[in-house]
C-alpha cells in the first residue's frame, strides 16, 4: 500500500545520509531528519490502519469510472508524447477532438469549434503574445 | 504622511490602462473559475501564472490578486443556484444560500453576497495597508533563527488547511519538503537526489507540481462521472438587490464576518475556507433566531461571504511581509513572486514600493469592479455554467499542458505535471492535502537555508531557537500546533479502541 512507499522513501533519505559537513550541518542534514519524521508518521498511519481492521475501502472507482479515468489519462499521455512530433497546435486540436467525441459524444460542430478555438487561443496568447516557443513538430507550425 | 504618498504612488501604478485592464480580466476570469465546479482558486492561479511571465511583475500580481478576489465570489453563484460550491470557501454558503434560492430568493442571496464581499474586501484592503508595513518593519529584526521559527510555524499550522487526519496532512507536508530537497543544495552546491538526470538537478519546480496537483488532479477526479451541471432560470440586475429588511439583518453579520475573516486570513495556514466555517458558527451563536439557520437565513450567506473575501485579503499580509503564505492560493502566488525574482519579506516594501503599493491600490479597484461586474453580469455567468463538463475538461487539460510547458519551454516539466496530476488525484481520493504539499515545496528551500545558517551560527546547538525571545515564542507555538492535533487524534483512537470490544 501507500505506507510501504512512505517507509521506502524515508529509507532512501536515510541512505543518502552520508555527510555531516566540516563546519556545520551538511547537505544531508535536513533530509535525514525528514526521513525520520516520515518514518514515524508512516508508522503511525500503519498502526492506525491495522487497528481499525478495516480492509481499506477501495478508493478507485469501479467499472465505468475507471474506464473514463483511464481513457482521459491515456489520451493526456498520448497528447504530451505527441507534442514534439506534431507540434502544440495540431496535438491540441487532436486531443480535444478525441476526448470530446469518444468520451462524451459531443456533436461534430461543437467539437470542432471548441477544439479550434482552444488551440487558436493557446497559439495566439502563448505563442504570439507571450512569445513562448511552442513545440512546432514536423508540420512546421 | 508618507503613507498617503505611498498610496498615491500605488494608485498611479494601478490606474495605468494596462493594469486596469488586467484587474478587469482577473476579476472576470476569477468569477468564471470560481463558478465552475472542479477548478478552485489555487488551480486558477496556477493555470494563469504562466500567462503572467511575459508581463511586468506588478501587472501579473494585480491580475492574480483580482482573480483571487473574483473566485471568492464566483463560487457563491453555484453554491446558491445549484447547491454545488464552486470552491471550498463557498461550502458554507450552500447551507442557507441554496435554501433561499428554493424559496425564490436567489437574487437577494447573490446580491448580499456581492455587497458583503465588496464591503469586506474594501475594509480588508484598508487593514492590509495599515498592518503590513508595521509587520514588515517588525520582521526586519529577524535573523535566520527567527526566520526558521516562523517557517516552522507556517508549516506546522498546515493541519488547519482541512484534511481529515492530521497524520495524513503531515505526511503530505513532509513529502513536499522532501521534494524541495531535490536539486542543488542551497549552501554547499552539491546535487542531491537527482539520480543523474540533468533536469532533476535544478530541483523540482513548484509550478508543474501545483498545476498537476490542483489542475489536472481535480479534472481527473471530475472525469470519473459523466454529465454537466445545468442551471435554469433568469437573473436580472433588479432581482439581485437585497431589500431594506435584508440589509438590516445582515449589517452586523457582514461586520463580524469581515473582522473574523481578516484575522483568520492573516494566520499562516488558515485560509478563507476556515474563516467561512468559523464566521457561520459565530453568526449562529449570536443570532436571536438560530433556528432559521439552514433554512434560508440571509445572515448565513452574508457572514461567510464577507469572511472569505476578508480572509483572501488577509492572507496577503503574511505573504507580502513575511514570505509565508496564508492559504493554498497565496502559496502559489508566493512561488510566482519568487519566479519573478522578487523576494517577499520585509525588504519588499523598501525595495519595490511600486509593486507593493500598486498591488494594494489595485485591490481597491478590484473590489469596486467585483461589485459592478458581479451584479451586472450575473445573467452571463449563469449562462457560463451551462457549459458541460465534457467541453470544459479537455480545455482545462490543454491549459495544464501549455501552462507547465511555457515555464521553461520543456516537455520534461509537462511530464512532471502529469505525474503530479495522477498523484493529486490519488491524494484527493485518499484524503491527503495537496495544499500542504505545495506549501512545503515553496517554503522548503528557504526553511532549510535558515535552519542550517542558524545551526552554523550556534555551532550546532539547538538552543538557539529557544534563547532568542521571538524565535522561542514562534517555536513554542509551532510545537503546540503539532502536538495538540496529534494528541487529540491519538486520544480519540485510544478511546475508540476502548469502546470497540463492547460493540463487538
Amino acid at each position: 500500500m501507500l505506507l510501504a512507499l512512505a517507509v521506502a522513501f524515508s529509507a532512501g533519505a536515510l541512505r543518502q545520509y552520508a555527510y555531516w559537513g566540516a563546519n556545520g550541518p551538511g547537505p544531508a542534514f535536513l533530509p535525514f531528519w525528514l526521513g525520520l519524521v516520515m518514518a514515524v508518521l508512516a508508522t503511525m498511519l500503519l498502526v492506525g490502519a491495522l487497528r481499525t481492521k478495516d480492509p481499506g475501502a477501495s478508493w478507485l472507482p469501479s467499472g465505468e469510472g475507471v474506464r473514463r479515468l483511464a481513457f482521459v489519462l491515456g489520451a493526456t499521455i498520448a497528447y504530451v508524447a505527441l507534442l514534439n512530433l506534431l507540434g502544440m497546435v495540431v496535438a491540441t486540436v487532436l486531443f480535444l477532438i478525441v476526448l470530446m467525441r469518444a468520451l462524451d459524444r459531443c456533436g461534430w460542430p461543437l467539437t470542432l469549434a471548441v477544439a479550434l478555438a482552444t488551440a487558436g487561443s493557446i497559439y495566439f496568447v502563448f505563442g504570439r503574445w507571450l512569445k513562448v516557443p511552442l513545440p512546432t513538430g514536423v508540420l512546421g507550425f | 504622511m508618507d503613507f498617503f504618498s505611498n498610496l498615491m504612488l500605488g494608485f498611479s501604478v494601478a490606474l495605468t490602462p494596462f493594469n486596469l485592464m488586467m484587474a478587469v480580466v482577473g476579476v472576470l476570469l476569477g468569477i468564471l473559475i470560481g463558478a465552475l465546479p472542479g477548478v478552485g482558486p489555487p488551480s486558477g492561479v496556477a493555470l494563469l501564472l504562466p500567462l503572467t511571465f511575459g508581463m511586468d511583475p506588478t501587472s501579473g500580481i494585480i491580475m492574480l490578486a483580482a482573480l483571487y478576489a473574483g473566485t471568492m465570489y464566483g463560487g457563491t453563484i453555484t453554491a446558491v443556484l445549484i447547491n454545488t460550491p464552486g470552491e471550498s470557501a463557498s461550502v458554507v454558503t450552500c447551507l442557507d444560500g441554496h435554501q433561499m434560492a428554493l424559496q425564490g430568493r436567489a437574487g437577494p442571496a447573490l446580491g448580499i453576497a456581492a455587497f458583503g464581499s465588496f464591503i469586506a474586501g474594501t475594509i480588508g484592503v484598508v487593514l492590509l495597508m495599515l498592518v503590513s508595513p508595521a509587520l514588515a518593519r517588525w520582521s526586519l529584526a529577524f535573523g535566520p533563527p527567527e526566520t526558521f521559527a516562523l517557517m516552522l510555524l507556517g508549516l506546522t499550522t498546515v493541519t488547519l488547511l482541512a484534511g481529515d487526519s492530521p497524520v495524513k496532512t503531515y505526511i503530505s507536508m513532509v513529502f513536499g519538503l522532501m521534494l524541495a530537497m531535490v536539486g542543488f543544495d542551497v549552501i554547499s552546491g552539491e546535487a542531491r537526489f537527482a539520480f543523474g538526470i540533468p533536469e532533476m538537478m535544478d530541483g523540482i519546480d513548484f509550478l508543474p507540481v501545483a498545476i498537476g496537483l490542483f489542475g489536472l488532479g481535480e479534472v481527473l477526479a471530475g472525469a470519473e462521472t459523466k454529465g454537466g451541471a445545468l442551471v435554469k432560470g433568469r437573473y436580472g440586475l433588479r432581482d439581485v438587490m437585497p431589500t431594506a429588511a435584508d440589509w438590516v439583518r445582515s449589517r452586523w453579520a457582514i461586520a463580524r464576518g469581515t473582522a473574523l475573516g481578516f484575522a483568520v486570513g492573516i494566520l499562516p495556514g488558515a485560509g478563507p475556507t476556515i474563516a467561512t466555517f468559523m464566521s457561520y458558527t459565530l453568526e449562529k451563536k449570536v443570532s436571536k433566531h438560530p433556528e432559521e439557520f439552514g433554512r434560508g437565513a440571509i445572515e448565513g450567506v452574508a457572514a461567510p461571504e464577507s469572511a472569505n473575501n476578508a480572509a483572501a485579503t488577509g492572507a496577503m499580509v503574511p505573504m507580502l511581509t513575511l514570505g509565508i503564505p496564508g492559504s493554498a492560493t497565496t502559496a502559489i502566488m508566493l512561488g510566482g513572486l519568487m519566479m519573478w525574482g522578487l523576494r517577499p519579506g520585509p525588504l519588499l516594501f523598501e525595495k519595490n514600493p511600486q509593486f507593493v503599493w500598486g498591488l494594494i491600490a489595485s485591490q481597491y479597484i478590484a473590489n469596486v469592479m467585483l461589485l459592478v461586474l458581479s451584479t451586472a453580469f450575473i445573467p452571463l455567468f449563469v449562462r457560463a455554467l451551462r457549459v458541460p463538463y465534457a467541453v470544459l475538461m479537455p480545455i482545462i487539460i490543454a491549459l495544464c499542458v501549455t501552462g507547465s510547458y511555457s515555464l521553461k519551454n520543456s516537455v520534461w516539466d509537462v511530464g512532471q505535471m502529469l505525474v503530479f496530476g495522477v498523484l493529486g488525484y490519488a491524494m484527493k481520493k485518499l484524503g491527503y492535502s495537496p495544499a500542504a504539499l505545495v506549501l512545503a515545496l515553496v517554503l522548503g528551500p528557504l526553511a532549510e537555508r535558515a535552519l542550517r545558517q542558524s545551526l552554523i551560527i550556534s555551532d550546532a546547538g539547538i538552543g538557539i531557537f529557544f534563547l532568542r525571545p521571538i524565535a522561542a515564542v514562534l517555536v513554542s507555538a509551532a510545537l503546540l500546533a503539532v502536538l495538540v492535533p496529534l494528541a487529540r487524534s491519538l486520544w480519540s483512537a485510544w478511546r475508540r479502541r476502548g469502546e470497540a470490544p463492547r460493540l463487538a
